[in-house]
């Protein structure tokens, strides 16, 4: 029996360290590429990086572009989050707090873009963007950001906010707190939890964002990370050193974040499906 | 998990949402709050989509020619392009196949978790970072994984004796679309692993411990008691990964641009490639593609909707 149970422990720990060693590895490994050199990597491609060569980091982000990138990625993230942040948060409050005639009608229509492929407003935007002059600008990717994440959020959003308690904002009305100032006040201080969550979220997918990226802008100086990726693996397709360290810049910062709100951040990426 | 409507939240008492018998709404509040929201949705949603419907049925050159086609997009497409039918076929078996390595290696972690593995904690951290990775990343660093010479896929094999199974795994029409499916079930077992052990602790834990107690082993357990009471959970995540499989673009676009010979294509990448890569100089063909596509996603999503989801709802 205790032998059974031991060989059982065995198999089962045997499992876990395989699937860590199958999830983990493929970054560790470009982490240390990204210290070494090409010439080393090419005699052989899995040696640990010593000499480690640091300076490869600076290298990309002078010479190759990547501080434009990573500056790019970092305005246009963080400017469409805040909006939608706000956009989200006042359409949820409006819909959550507030009766009126077709009020599950906008929910539903709001909602229900969630399943819109892509691919069926990608062609189009392109040329409204165009027709708007927002083609190839950083603020026209920005507003196509909010768009294509704003079900998502108002979703979490309204969802969490329903449940705020009526009493809290008859008792606000009472004590005659204006509609915008319950909104502040009330809404967004009690919905916290739940908007940072859905923070969470878009700033990952928005960061790792690509089709849209891909077709909205032309110009390098205007790329965000993961096009400059690409472009630069168009360039120096054999370049495996340097591609790893251009990966990493835009690793690191999701790492970084990760190790510090661990449980946030699977929460939050795991929200559209679990309360 | 199921996530069921937030108006079903009981509304009597002091908790929950707006009851119909409080006041009547001022308009200009609603307005205000509504407005920045459906002007972005209309703007960049619906206008765009319209627009698609109403490329789908013209050519669009650039610089501004329309020429009204009726249904021949439509025709030439369901009838002639053979592309387009191998793509169709290449993401069907996608959507297929993929959902169920995707849940079912999700679920078999999560039970480990469950199990009482030492380091629960860390595993469960490990496992989800690939979920938080750009395509773009996953994807180049697969390229390197399958190549040919270097990639740990071969070193591997050779290293085990199998030097004849070594290949070039996203350069073999024969192979290209199963590794590229291999990498996005990886990138994404951290998400339903995730998912999973929550609906696993959500069990109710007198019926495990009463298996338990009639000497029930692991085996049984999981089969005969977690996976049915977990059966709303694994269809949705089953279903979810269905849709999405249905849009998938990134990781191909990436890591084979549809090739070797179309048979990595997806409809995605196909409609990417007709509308931007090739000189074909009309924006109509590809969006006939997108609507066609986009009726199949919805008929999809409506039915599986109606067969397995009475009352609740699921966002794809």
């Amino acid at each position: 029996m205790g032998l059974a149970r031991a060989a059982k422990q065995a198999t089962l720990l045997a499992i876990v360290s395989l699937y860590t060693v199958l999830s983990g590895a493929p970054v560790l490994w470009v982490a240390v590429m990204s210290l070494r050199t090409t010439s080393e990597i090419s005699a052989d491609a899995y040696a640990l990086p010593f000499p480690a060569h640091w300076d490869k980091y600076l290298s990309v982000w002078t010479t190759s572009h990547y501080g434009t990138y990573f500056w790019n990625s970092t305005v246009i993230v963080v400017t469409a989050v805040a909006a939608l942040t706000i956009v989200g948060s006042m359409a949820a409050h409006g819909l959550a707090r507030y009766r009126f005639r077709g009020n599950r009608l906008v929910y539903f229509v709001l909602f229900s873009a969630i399943i819109f492929p892509p691919q069926l407003t990608i062609i189009s935007l392109f040329q409204v963007l165009v027709e708007y002059g927002l083609f190839n600008t950083r603020p026209g990717l920005g507003l196509v950001y909010v768009a294509i994440q704003l079900p998502l959020t108002f979703y979490i959003l309204e969802g969490f906010f329903g449940q705020i308690p009526q009493d809290y904002f008859d008792a606000a009305k009472i004590d005659g707190c204006s509609e915008f100032g319950v909104f502040w006040r009330l809404t967004l201080p009690i919905g916290l939890p739940a908007i940072a969550t859905t923070v969470i979220l878009n700033l990952i997918e928005l960061w790792n964002e690509f089709l849209y990226a891909v077709v909205l802008i032309t110009d390098d100086e205007k790329r965000t990370l993961p096009l400059g990726i690409m472009r630069f693996m168009g360039d120096k397709l054999e370049d495996i050193g340097m591609i790893a360290t251009g990966m990493m810049i835009a690793i690191i910062p999701v790492i970084v974040v990760y190790s510090v709100c661990s449980e946030r951040m699977i929460r939050g990426m795991t929200a559209s499906v679990l309360k | 998990m199921a996530v069921s409507r937030p108006l079903e939240v009981p509304a009597s008492g002091v908790k929950g949402r707006l009851r119909w018998g409080s006041p009547q709404s001022s308009w200009p509040a609603v307005l205000t709050f509504l407005a920045p929201a459906l002007l972005l949705y209309a703007g960049f949603t619906i206008y765009p989509a319209i627009r698609t419907f109403y490329n789908s049925v013209h050519t669009i050159r650039p610089r501004g020619g329309e020429e009204f086609v009726g249904l021949a997009n439509f025709r030439e497409l369901l009838t002639t392009d053979t592309v387009f039918w191998k793509a169709v076929a290449n993401t069907m078996v996608w959507a297929v196949v993929a959902p169920v390595p995707d849940v079912l290696v999700g679920l078999l972690l999560a039970v480990c978790l469950y199990a009482k593995v030492p380091l629960a904690r860390f595993f469960r951290v490990v496992w989800f970072a690939p979920v938080l990775l750009s395509y773009v990343v996953v994807g180049i660093i697969w390229m390197w994984v399958y190549n040919y010479e270097w990639g740990v896929a071969n070193l591997l094999l050779r290293g085990i004796g199998l030097t004849a199974w070594a290949h070039s795994w996203l350069g073999d029409p024969a192979t290209a679309l199963w590794a590229v499916m291999f990498t996005h079930v990886w990138k994404w077992t951290g998400f339903n692993m995730v998912v999973c052990l929550a609906a696993l602790y959500a069990l109710p834990s007198e019926i495990l411990e009463a298996a338990a107690l009639d000497n029930c082993g692991w085996m049984r357990k999981f089969l005969f008691i977690m996976i049915p009471m977990m059966w709303r959970t694994l269809l949705n995540l089953l279903i979810l990964s269905l849709i999405g499989k249905m849009k998938v673009f990134d990781l191909v676009w990436i890591m084979t641009g549809g090739g070797p010979l179309w048979s990595t294509e997806t409809v995605s990448t196909y409609v990417y490639k007709r509308a931007f890569e090739w000189s074909t100089f009309d924006l109509g063909y590809p969006s006939a593609v997108a609507t066609l596509w986009f009726i199949v996603i919805l008929g999809l999503v409506l039915g599986l909707t109606v067969l397995f989801r009475p009352g609740d709802r699921l966002e794809y």
